[in-house]
């Protein structure tokens, strides 16, 4: 127990709470008087699970039309896009004779490196934030 | 001698005795933690009556997972934040009475810590402070009195010390200005 929760202790302490007779045979005059309350009826509980039932059954029917219409969309689905890395190579141009006439055209290419910086960049994040949930940690550690 | 939560389950099956024994246990408690609550002494004394009345009609609704007196403070809890029919009929007796607090704290050399904690804090983190070291709660028991998450429990309790902390350092004075917090 550090100082300052050995002063809040000692403190509260310090607060002067008697509790008069006059306060004493008050409450107990209201509780005399004070009558239980039932806890709630059965039905209650079946209106609850009422709910619960109903709510099932609304998700269970949405799942089923959005699995229903995908369906019919796949069969009207034309062919794939080819992706993007079977244009990462171009094949060399053959033109019938052209080799011989012009010399072969310098065809061969690479992928463009346009996501390096953006990887750059999450891991940069990431590095942040993991920074940033250590130090709270460390914070509420220290506190507890 | 019977735990506070064993003489709740034999109130719950409706004994009177074990429920005026719960009554015995608490009352001073709570009245001193109603007092740094309310506005008045008047207020502070209906809030207790209240809140026993009304753990004894609801007696059913405790659940034993809880410690009895989490459930009981959050029921006091409650019972304080609504103002008192002193308070709610006669506003000119409020402006004149005295902070009970300050009434009920014995003169000493330096300023009860608890008056500074409620000039600076808000209601709530002020609860939250009063459970965790005076009514020694775990966090996730102050957390369900106060109907909160744990985590805004831990980081209100970690700003209120740090606020106290502060007022604590000798560098600056005890004061009533500045930001509430939590």
């Amino acid at each position: 127990m550090d100082n300052l929760e050995q002063r809040l202790a000692d403190d509260a302490k310090a607060i002067e709470a008697r509790v008069s007779p006059q306060l004493e045979a008050r409450i107990e005059a209201s509780l005399q008087n004070a009558q239980r309350a039932a806890p709630p009826e059965p039905g209650h509980r079946s209106s609850v699970t009422l709910w619960w039932a109903s709510s099932l059954t609304g998700l269970v029917t949405a799942a089923l039309v959005i699995v229903l219409l995908n369906w019919n969309r796949e069969s009207t689905k034309t062919d794939p896009v080819p992706a993007a890395r079977e244009f990462a190579t171009v094949p060399e141009a053959v033109v019938p004779d052209a080799a011989d006439r012009y010399g072969r055209l310098p065809l061969t290419t690479r992928t463009a490196d346009l996501t390096g910086p953006l990887e750059e960049e999450l891991r940069n994040l990431k590095s942040d934030i993991e920074k940033a949930r250590d130090n709270v940690e460390q914070d509420i550690r220290s506190s507890f | 001698m019977n735990s506070d939560e064993q003489l709740a389950l034999e109130a719950q099956h409706g004994s009177d005795r074990a429920y005026s024994e719960l009554v015995e246990r608490y009352q001073v408690r709570l009245l001193r933690f109603l007092l740094t609550r309310s506005a008045s002494r008047a207020d502070a004394e209906d809030a207790l009556q209240d809140t026993f009345v009304n753990a004894y009609r609801y007696l059913y609704s405790y659940d034993s997972r809880w410690r009895f007196s989490t459930w009981l403070y959050r029921i006091a809890i409650r019972n304080a934040a609504r103002p008192g029919p002193a308070a709610a009929g006669n506003e000119e007796m409020l402006v004149a009475d005295e902070d009970p607090l300050a009434e009920c704290i014995a003169a000493s050399e330096r300023e009860n810590l608890w008056l500074t904690a409620k000039a600076l804090l808000s209601a709530e983190a002020y609860s939250a402070l009063w459970l965790r070291y005076v009514e020694d709660m775990p966090v996730s028991d102050i957390a369900h009195a106060l109907r909160r998450s744990v985590s805004w429990t831990k980081v209100t309790l970690f700003r209120a010390r740090r606020r106290l902390g502060g007022e604590l350092s000798p560098a600056t004075p005890i004061g009533k200005k500045g930001q509430i917090y939590g």
